[in-house]
């Protein structure tokens, strides 16, 4: 079911329909109280004070502001709170179904992932605002009927008067600010510039130190910084203005009132609590009217927020494999006149107990690679995993059989065991045999080495052995490894080739390497050159070619 | 996990003196500020007044208007350009104290020694230059205009009820203790609450690109089900804390109604009482209920921006903090001779913080000129003898010396002078290329820039899109991992050091790739003393001596031959690597 954009934003309007309908209702409700504010001012002045009705006349007036002001409390408070709950759970459900999507076992997402973060958490984010938006759109709605319908019953010719200038100032106010929060938004951008220099200086700090340049960055930064303190400047001075002149022309519709309402006071057609509850309603208007503009813009984010949404959601699939494995699995690996980018008629095989290695330029094995983590489709040839088409077999199913490990094999936050035994079901001590096998021993706390996000806290060498040693306790009926040592210095990299055809004697491995110490470990090396098989062999007969030797050795 | 030694946060004392050094050379500009507001929202005010004259004025019939409407738009032009002009000097004198105090920190967090930072994890310096500069920034251009605002607002009004009847203002002042009150709870019960509720979101952040940058690792072992669970989770975590925190900010509104309320009703009961006593006229009483309803909007501003401060605060307390970490101030770098200096390595003991040693007695005299390659398994101290070598971290025990120059005994930049270092970590620096260059070499011009990409081999940057003008780094053109390996040694090339040490992973980059970044790294080496952390065999029998080491000893050392022809640990080495490489290479 594709969504469009129309369709999202009715989705998460509609999942939560109760709380949006609340928060409208109370809004509205305090919209309402807040505009009887200064008409009980109005009221209490011109009856209580100026007419004096005595003690009990000002307790009746105080007795209803007080129940003014206990709804208007009690609404505002349930409305954000229930606003804010529609808008956020509505965020949380679309980015669960953002992961759902980018996490699918079926792939097709190819973006970069701060992109996907953005849309996780940021569109998500905007689209959710939107029941934030609609109960305020219908709060501004209500506020302006109350407060202008308060207004026409204080007096309608002032009435009048404020309802079509306030409209007009503010249309002139925008207009008038719109080069200024251009302005305003420009200087804004180049002010965070600031904040991402240092950011991006601090975490190559280690670079700097190695070659002292901790005084020239430090130079670097001052103009930038300097440069973004005057960008600020003039931002803020835009915002200024225009709040400036915004507080003129509201003082001016002000004036206006007064002289109006004041000719109509002296001629008792209003009297003095009208003309101040018409103050105090001109003022009130002021923010339904200015939240119009406000509601739009919000909407229009949301909508363009649901429109990326929409985008990543509707992704097709890269995989739409229905069928089941073999029954055990075995892992035997059959491709046949592969041809897929620079791969011109690939035929290979790997059995159970075999360690099969291709030797072979970056792209050609780049795209072998591809073909079998099934990111990519193959436009011609066969591959066949236990009998069975690879392109038929369902994600769960290839999953059981095959494993494709790639030479930068992401790490996950946690500690080194939780990355090692990534399904959670493996024997404590194959943890531990893995580890050893792929030479992790320069770890402060061994297996209980804590892992930061991606890894980030270990060395590329660390990384690299760790998601070797994973895909070693995954132990499938095939693994395929795409250069598995590159970031391994040459001492370990002979132990790990060494441990690697241990672990693997009964498995079938298919090695995607030029490393020759990993080449000498299998049991027979098939040579690639434009797409195609030249030479298969062992490795220690093949080093006699000098093309061979050209491949593997630099 | 073991704990951290955290960077020093400033005490009170020493975040107010940090303050008050910042401000006291731009006092003029404060008072100019502070004027030029306060003459604004005291014109504001006088409307009030005039509205109040108004009605006097109607309740006696008179219609006079023209003189009232002329003050109220004389009083809206003054208030409006003194609100204006008033903000954009607050700005001026925020902006600039604010550039000087994020400047001075970055500096000094730059000029932090290594170890230092690591004692604190890596985070906690990166936290305060991105968390804290941003709240306080935040702070200085949101919360500091509107807090200098309603507090002129807030006080001017006060001055003014006083004015009218100093009953009015006694009244007004019953809302006090119930703000005082609510601002107290808010802040005790919203602080936690909000910081916790910062870390949520980061975690969930952290969540989804740890989960969706990984996610072909997550297909391929078939973790949907756990990272979805963990994303969920985190979510929820960060969704609950935020309503938690809008729980909090609706009950604080509320009760801040309710002193609202009280003052409102306050002020209608005394001027109910001084009309009739006959103490004000009915145009005051109006007046002093206009401004306490105007008073409305300032206060609530002020008071909502109670937990903010705190945080700004707490974010000031740890930038000056860290800035007070005591240590040289770097000096830009001359270029430095490019006379070959021996380096001299006595007695050398390291211990990491663990208390796990990782050299033990290493004694290794390099001559001037020459090379040295550091060969040995993972974890056998090759790359901690290279960041000894390189003054990155002092030796636990022993001597490393240059030219004699004991390298403990001399300044970071006296240091650099003599040595510089190519890690293994490759950071690209955002921005230009031009401007990464030029980090290793402030002065240098075009020709120098690319004579020193030329020198390492790197062809590529002559065709990026816009040459040296190309942005690269994070959101720019992205090099691959030997590109950016090569920008590392041509910013060596630039450094130009008498005494190179590099510890960079030529072998990310793939076999091809890593033969020509060792090209490159003879060339960027050549008329240098040199040590090399090998990660090749290759590298190692390039250089003019190897050193093997062996769980942090030196097991062996001597040309590559000799030790070849020795029959030793690294003869060994050598033979299985060149009987699986070439019959004719050794």
């Amino acid at each position: 079911m594709p969504s469009t954009a129309r369709t999202l934003l009715r989705s998460v309007v509609d999942g939560q329909r109760r709380h949006v309908a609340a928060s409208a209702v109370l809004a509205a409700g305090h919209q309402i109280g807040e505009a009887l504010v200064p008409v009980l001012i109005g009221l209490i002045i011109d009856r209580a004070v100026a007419r004096d009705l005595g003690w009990s006349g000002l307790a009746v007036g105080l007795t209803a502001l007080a129940a003014v002001f206990a709804t208007l409390s009690f609404s505002f408070r349930h409305s954000l709170r229930t606003g804010e709950r529609a808008a956020f759970l509505g965020a949380h459900q679309l980015r669960l179904r953002v992961a759902d999507r980018v996490l699918s076992p079926r792939g097709g997402v190819r973006r970069h992932t701060g992109a996907l973060v953005n849309i996780a958490t940021d569109d998500a984010q905007l689209l959710g605002d939107v029941n934030l938006a609609i109960p305020r759109a219908v709060a501004a709605a209500v506020g302006l009927v109350a407060g202008g319908g308060a207004l026409l019953l204080v007096s309608a010719p002032l009435g009048t008067i404020i309802l079509v200038a306030t409209p007009l100032l503010l249309w002139a106010a925008h207009r008038l600010g719109l080069p200024l929060e251009r302005r305003s938004h420009a200087g804004q951008e180049t002010a965070a510039r600031a904040a991402g220099l240092a950011t991006d200086l601090v975490a190559g700090i280690r670079v700097l130190k190695g070659i002292g340049a901790e005084a020239a960055a430090a130079r670097r930064y001052r103009d930038v910084s300097q440069a973004s303190a005057r960008a600020a400047v003039r931002a803020a001075a835009a915002r200024s203005w225009q709040d400036g002149g915004m507080l003129i022309l509201t003082g001016l519709l002000l004036a206006l009132i007064a002289g109006v309402g004041g000719v109509l006071a002296a001629d008792a057609a209003i009297t003095v609590g009208d003309l101040v509850a018409a103050v105090g309603l001109a003022q009130f208007l002021v923010w339904p009217l200015s939240q119009f503009s406000w509601i739009n813009g919000q909407l229009a984010q949301g909508r363009a927020a649901a429109g990326r949404l929409a985008e990543l959601l509707n992704t097709p699939v890269a995989i739409t494999g229905e069928q089941a494995a073999a029954n055990p699995p075995r892992g035997r690996l059959q491709i046949d006149a592969l041809r897929h980018r620079s791969l011109d008629g690939l035929t290979l095989a790997v059995g159970p107990g075999e360690i099969v290695a291709v030797v072979a330029g970056a792209d050609d094995a780049q795209a072998l690679v591809e073909c079998l983590d099934r990111t990519a489709t193959p436009t011609a040839g066969a591959i066949t995993l236990d009998g069975t088409p690879l392109a038929a077999l369902s994600p769960e199913a290839a999953r059981s059989t095959l494993l494709v490990a790639a030479h930068d094999g992401d790490l996950f936050a946690g500690d080194l065991r939780s990355n090692l035994d990534a399904a959670d079901n493996a024997d404590p001590a194959q943890v531990t045999t893995a580890a050893e096998r792929v030479g992790l021993r320069d770890l402060p706390d061994g297996l209980d080495t804590v892992v930061t996000e991606q890894g980030r806290s270990l060395s590329g060498g660390q990384r690299q052995r760790a998601a070797l040693a994973r895909a070693l306790v995954a132990d499938p009926p095939l693994l395929v490894l795409h250069d598995p040592t590159t970031a391994v210095d040459a001492v370990t990299e002979a132990d790990i080739a060494a441990a690697l055809a241990a672990a693997r004697q009964d498995r079938a491995t298919l090695l995607v390497t030029t490393s020759p110490a990993l080449l000498a470990v299998a049991g027979r090396v098939h040579q690639l050159r434009d797409g195609r098989v030249v030479a298969v062999g062992e490795h220690a007969d093949l080093v006699a070619d000098a093309d061979y030797r050209a491949a593997t050795l630099t | 996990m073991t704990t951290r030694d955290l960077l020093p946060v400033a005490d009170a004392a020493q975040t107010r003196a940090a303050m008050w050094a910042l401000l006291r050379p731009r006092r003029a500009l404060a008072a100019g500020a502070a004027i030029t507001m306060a003459v604004g929202t005291g014109a504001g005010l006088l409307a009030a007044v005039i509205l109040g004259r108004l009605v006097d004025a109607a309740l006696a019939g008179q219609v006079a208007i023209a003189g009232p409407v002329t003050a109220l738009a004389a009083i809206a032009v003054v208030h409006g350009v003194g609100a204006a002009t008033g903000g954009v000097l607050v700005a001026r004198l925020g902006e600039s104290a604010l550039a000087q105090l994020r400047e001075q920190f970055v500096e000094r967090a730059l000029a932090l020694p290594l170890a230092r930072i690591e004692a604190a994890g890596a985070g906690d310096l990166t936290s305060r230059v991105t968390r804290d500069i941003t709240a306080v920034a935040e702070a200085v251009r949101y919360a500091l205009p509107t807090l200098v605002r309603s507090s002129l607002s807030i006080g001017l009004t006060l001055v003014a009820l006083a004015a009218l009847d100093w009953r009015f203002l006694a009244v007004a002042l019953l809302a006090a203790p119930i703000q005082i009150w609510t601002v107290r709870r808010y802040t005790r019960d919203a602080s936690p609450v909000y910081a916790a509720g910062r870390v949520a979101v980061g975690a969930q952040q952290q969540q989804l690109v740890d989960a969706f940058g990984g996610a072909a690792t997550v297909r391929a072992h078939g973790l949907e089900a756990s990272r979805l669970r963990l994303i969920t989770d985190r979510s929820r975590a960060a969704v609950d804390l935020s309503l938690r925190g809008i729980d909090l900010l609706s009950t604080f509104f509320s009760r801040l109604n309710l002193a609202e309320f009280v003052a409102l009703a306050g002020v209608l009961a005394v001027g109910y009482h001084l009309v009739r006593a006959d103490a004000v006229t009915v145009g005051v009483a109006t007046t002093a209920a206009l401004y306490l309803h105007n008073l409305f909007n300032p206060m609530n501003a002020a008071l909502g921006l109670a937990d903010e401060v705190q945080v700004a605060r707490a974010s000031l307390a740890r930038i000056v903090g860290a800035a007070h970490v005591p240590g040289p101030v770097p000096a830009v770098t001359p270029v430095a001779s490019v006379v070959p200096l021996d380096v001299q390595v006595a007695g050398v003991d390291f211990h990491y913080g663990n208390g796990r040693p990782a050299l033990r007695g290493i004694d290794l005299w390099v001559r001037a000129g020459e090379t040295v390659a550091l060969v040995g398994a993972s974890g056998a101290g090759k790359s901690t003898l290279a960041a000894l070598v390189a003054a990155i971290r002092p030796p636990t025990a022993g001597a490393v010396s240059v030219d004699g120059d004991d390298l403990a005994t001399l300044t970071p930049h006296e240091a650099r002078r003599r040595v510089a270092l190519i890690s293994q970590e490759t950071h690209v620096f955002a921005g230009p290329l031009r401007d990464d260059l030029r980090l290793a070499r402030p002065d240098a011009d075009d020709e120098t820039l690319r004579g020193a990409l030329a020198t390492v081999g790197a062809r590529w940057p002559a065709t990026l899109p816009e040459g040296l003008d190309t942005v690269v780094g994070e959101g720019g053109h992205r090099l691959t991992s030997a590109q950016s390996q090569q920008l590392a040694l041509a910013r060596l090339v630039l450094a130009d050091p008498p005494v190179a040490v590099l510890d960079e992973a030529t072998a990310d980059a793939g076999s091809a790739g890593a033969a020509e970044l060792e090209r490159a790294a003879a060339k960027a080496l050549a008329g240098r003393t040199a040590i090399v952390v090998a990660h090749r065999l290759t590298q190692a029998a390039a250089a003019d001596r190897v050193v093997v080491l062996d769980d942090g000893r030196i097991v062996e050392q001597g040309p590559h031959a000799e030790l070849v022809a020795a029959g030793g640990r690294y003869a060994r080495l050598w033979s299985a690597w060149s009987t699986h490489r070439s019959p004719t290479e050794s």
